[in-house]
């Protein structure tokens, strides 16, 4: 009677029959690889014979800059995805539906997990597409010493993470919220700072020293760089691994902790 | 109360320390009947129905609702009740087939004995052929209906009808009482309907508490509450004022007014009882009538005598005291 089953295929159902909707979550990661790999490629001004020494060392040694940013669009598409979770539950109040769910026997913290999870499942053909995009496009995605499975699920780990992290944050902000303005001006207000204050873009060499300083914190760029670990080096060494290992770690200790807090604070404080 | 399916003692709702909604609300209903809660906006119909179904606490009181104290056993409560609320809850993004089907799942009703109840709601409330379009293409009363049987899909014991009849035009909502009617006939639901409308109440309430400023005013049936004024109007039409000033000679009636227009309106304790005798005295006295009518006090009245002003007036602004205010005056 925890009611997320059938709340989760209700968000899907919505999803799936909203061509819009749909079908621009599944186009907007090639406009993102596409326009973020050509706007964003400074390497391009780096020629002459130590030219590609320093874009390698720019790019942590990835072979192009496309290479080196999938990890963070993939990243930043999570976190743009799930900050609208929130939204979402605002919608259901405004709307009428939460006041069944509040009065029906079912967990408070089902309506909110069906907001999180559906979000998740969301992401992950856009994760599919945009990988794919970023492999044909010319001078695209190379994966110099391979792609396992391994690398696979590290990136689907980091990007799950990711979406549970800020889909819980957005949700408990939405949990008594009634205005849409609000909630979107607190995503507009934090997205980019979370893009730019991170890993995802640039690395640490090209920061300012303070922003680098900075970056080192955002959970972004800990997913940004343990997806980007995968796919430059191939292989990992035991070091590597265990970098990778604490990146993901403190993201699912992050994760688990916002949602257990979620779980507890919208038991208690969800609003018709 | 002994049998009662819903008991309040002294339930008390208290907004933010200062902002009395409901006090010491003491109420008990029966299992099986249809009660009404009619009063104003920010009368406490509203919170008490929503400290019942568990959406808000109490500050003070107890109440259970099947046995089950709605503030420790609240889950408990929540699966013995359905509730169909003023406001629209269905998602416009689903069919109606697919938010009935949701809302069993909700309370695990069995797949197979779901889709039973589906097809029998359905049926009851004219939806069949439109149970599996998306909601948002529904009529204002389709969706009513749809709301109606999403509170009764799970088979409740009780269900809480907040409004059910609001914005729907008559012949819908006469509709509407024909279902809600029938649904207590057939599945001897215990039912708590709010509404605005005082005939609504009138029309379906075995029992109705009249509530103003968070405390029960009267309770009782529709026919004792209108009982209890000891009023029916006949009001009698004359041909000249001549006939009208011997009409108000008449003896044994509470009071006799000139309403104008050559009409007598006659207080009587039960028209019942009493139109003959006024019948006789205008054949006495040879007076001649052009038309004669007889009203019975309505719940309005009822409201108006314990609440002091019209449920129109109550709900409405300054246009709608001035008009209530008016029709009171034409009709004295």
């Amino acid at each position: 009677m925890s009611g997320l089953w059938p709340l989760t295929v209700r968000e899907l159902k919505k999803w799936v029959r909203n061509p819009t909707f749909f079908f621009t979550g599944l186009i907007q990661p090639i406009f993102w690889i596409a326009l973020f790999g050509s706007a964003f490629d400074i390497t391009k001004f780096l020629s002459g014979p130590s030219g590609g020494a320093a874009a390698s060392y720019i790019l942590d040694g990835a072979p192009n800059y496309i290479t080196y940013i999938v990890g963070g669009v993939l990243t930043t598409m999570g976190l743009f995805t799930a900050m609208f979770a929130g939204t979402q539950i605002i919608f259901d109040r405004r709307l009428g539906p939460m006041g069944r769910f509040l009065s029906s026997p079912i967990r408070r913290s089902s309506i909110v997990f069906s907001k999180i999870i559906s979000s998740v499942i969301r992401i992950l053909p856009q994760v599919v597409i945009l990988v794919v995009a970023a492999y044909l496009i010319p001078n695209g995605l190379k994966f110099p010493h391979g792609f396992t499975i391994l690398d696979v699920l590290v990136m689907a780990t980091a990007i799950i993470l990711i979406a549970f992290i800020f889909s819980s944050i957005f949700s408990v902000i939405a949990t008594r919220m009634t205005n849409m303005q609000s909630i979107f001006g607190i995503v507009n207000l934090v997205n980019l700072p979370l893009m730019f204050v991170s890993y995802a873009m640039f690395s640490r060499q090209m920061m300012a020293t303070w922003l680098g300083n900075v970056a080192q914190y955002n959970p972004v760029s800990w997913s940004a760089e343990a997806i980007r670990m995968v796919i430059i080096n191939g292989t990992l060494t035991t070091s590597q691994w265990t970098q990778v290992g604490q990146w993901l770690g403190a993201l699912a200790i992050l994760a688990i902790g916002l949602l257990s807090f979620t779980a507890y604070l919208v038991e208690k404080e969800i609003r018709d | 109360m002994e049998g009662a399916i819903i008991d309040r003692n002294n339930l008390t709702k208290i907004y933010n320390g200062k902002v009395k909604a409901v006090i010491d609300l003491n109420l008990s209903i029966k299992e099986g009947e249809i009660y009404g809660l009619a009063g104003p906006n920010g009368a406490g119909k509203t919170t008490t129905i929503n400290m019942l179904i568990t959406r808000i606490s109490p500050t003070g009181g107890k109440a259970t609702v099947g046995g089950f104290d709605i503030t420790k056993n609240s889950m408990q409560v929540r699966k013995l009740i359905g509730v169909v609320p003023q406001d629209f809850t269905a998602d416009e993004d689903l069919t109606g087939r697919e938010n009935l089907t949701m809302v069993s799942q909700f309370y695990d009703v069995p797949k197979a004995k779901a889709q039973e109840n589906i097809k029998t709601l359905l049926k009851l409330v004219d939806l069949e052929e439109a149970a599996d379009r998306l909601v948002r293409t529904y009529s204002g009363g389709m969706r009513k209906r749809l709301e109606l049987i999403i509170g009764l899909v799970h088979e409740p014991k009780i269900l809480f009808l907040d409004e059910p009849t609001l914005g729907l035009d008559v012949q819908t909502r006469t509709q509407m009482w024909n279902y809600v009617k029938e649904i207590q006939s057939r599945l001897n639901v215990t039912i708590i309907l709010t509404s605005h409308y005082l005939e609504e109440i009138d029309e379906l309430a075995a029992r109705v508490s009249i509530i103003d400023h968070g405390k029960v005013l009267i309770t009782g049936s529709p026919a004792q509450l209108k009982e209890s004024l000891k009023g029916d109007i006949i009001s009698v039409t004359l041909t000249d004022q001549k006939s009208v000033e011997t009409m108000k000679t008449i003896q044994g009636v509470v009071e006799v007014t000139d309403a104008g227009s050559n009409t007598v309106r006659i207080k009587v304790v039960s028209a019942d009882n009493d139109l003959p005798k006024i019948i006789n005295f205008i054949s006495q006295h040879g007076l001649s009538t052009t038309r004669l009518t007889v009203q019975k006090p309505t719940l309005d009245e009822v409201f108006l005598e314990y609440t002091g002003k019209t449920i129109r007036e109550a709900e409405g602004g300054e246009d709608a005291r001035k008009m209530a205010m008016n029709m009171r005056r034409a009709r004295q």
